[in-house]
């Protein structure tokens, strides 16, 4: 019995997909598919009442159905708008992605070059002057990751990933201002009140985002 | 000839009828055109694809609003209510259609000579 009514429901919702296969996917589709296949299983039920069988009872459904091209252009027409936003949001994963891999780079290149200077003896200030590249491309990474649309999460918005990128960045500053001061100066209380400044306001403001944050996981409710 | 109702005489009128459906209660799409061949005296069967087509535009137009009924064991329902605007178009069209009947009754059976009568 259930095992028959999944098959019906199967078939229904099979049916009602090749209607509109190919049309671009929006909530009033979405919606439409949903109240056709509601309305014909009722027909479907009542024609089995009657003591049709279930194959008949189906093809009658689709019968009485009629046709349906004026809403499936209708749905298309709606649906393109949707098609204009999966290549807008594949564009900005490309641009995501060239912010990803040069950011890390930048962040490499930064640490290489340091070690290398570090090693040519020439000053701790000059090997440590290169972690500026490390802040720069920590900052990237963050923009561009947070950016980034997944199978399972939306992207941020491009205000709220860039304050997020703008408080990496302070934080990672703070550090390094602070080795730079420590190296340049040698005064731990010097070092310590440069680093404040900008520690300070890195962490409120990445608090003050993580705090305000909205739920950007997929629903996954939805068929 | 046929016992129901040929489908371009009736074309214009499918918003009208689903109007005078729903002004005498919300309904659902399989329940209004059950109640429409019920109207009709089973004289008029209308494809379920005409009253999608009229529900969107009438909805567009601010004649229907819809609306989620509860889950039941056949899925969720989508219910149809009239709106003001839609009673409005109703009481319109009701007007208009008395009119042309009795045009069209007149062009259709009427004689230009009386003698011919």
């Amino acid at each position: 019995m259930t095992r028959n009514d999944n098959r019906r429901d199967k078939r229904i919702v099979d049916f009602i997909d090749t209607l509109f296969v190919e049309v671009g996917p929006s909530q009033q589709l979405f919606d439409l598919k949903e109240e056709l296949a509601t309305n014909m299983k009722e027909r479907i039920l009542d024609f089995q009442a009657r003591g049709i069988d279930a194959d008949a009872a189906f093809k009658e459904a689709v019968i009485a159905m009629g046709d349906l091209s004026g809403l499936v252009d209708d749905m298309r027409r709606i649906g393109q708008d949707t098609a204009k936003q999966s290549v807008y949001s594949s564009m900005s994963a490309r641009i995501s992605t060239i912010g990803l891999v040069s950011g890390v780079l930048l962040v490499l290149f930064g640490v290489l070059t340091s070690a290398m200077v570090y090693y040519m003896n020439i000053s701790g200030v000059a090997a440590a002057g290169n972690g500026v590249f490390v802040v720069a491309g920590g900052v990237l990474v963050t923009y561009s990751f947070l950016t980034r649309e997944t199978s399972r999460k939306y992207a941020m918005n491009k205000v709220r990933a860039a304050l997020f990128a703008l408080a990496i960045g302070l934080v990672l500053f703070a550090v390094f201002t602070a080795i730079m001061t420590h190296l340049a100066v040698g005064e731990m209380y010097i070092t310590i009140a440069s680093l404040m400044v900008f520690l300070l306001t890195g962490i409120g403001l990445f608090l003050f985002l993580v705090l305000t944050g909205t739920d950007r996981r997929k629903d996954t409710q939805r068929r | 000839m046929t016992n129901t109702i040929s489908t371009d005489l009736i074309r214009g009128h499918t918003d009208t009828i689903i109007l005078n459906v729903l002004r005498q209660g919300d309904s659902y799409g399989y329940e209004i055109y059950k109640k429409i061949g019920e109207l009709s005296g089973g004289q008029y069967e209308l494809k379920e694809a005409t009253l999608y087509t009229a529900f969107r535009r009438l909805e567009q137009d601010g004649c229907l609003e819809s609306y989620w009924g509860n889950e039941t064991q056949g899925g969720r329902r989508k219910y149809y209510r009239i709106t003001d605007a839609g009673r409005a178009l109703y009481q319109q069209s009701k007007k208009d259609w008395s009119f042309a009947k009795a045009v069209l009754d007149k062009l259709i059976n009427g004689g230009l000579d009386d003698d011919q009568e």
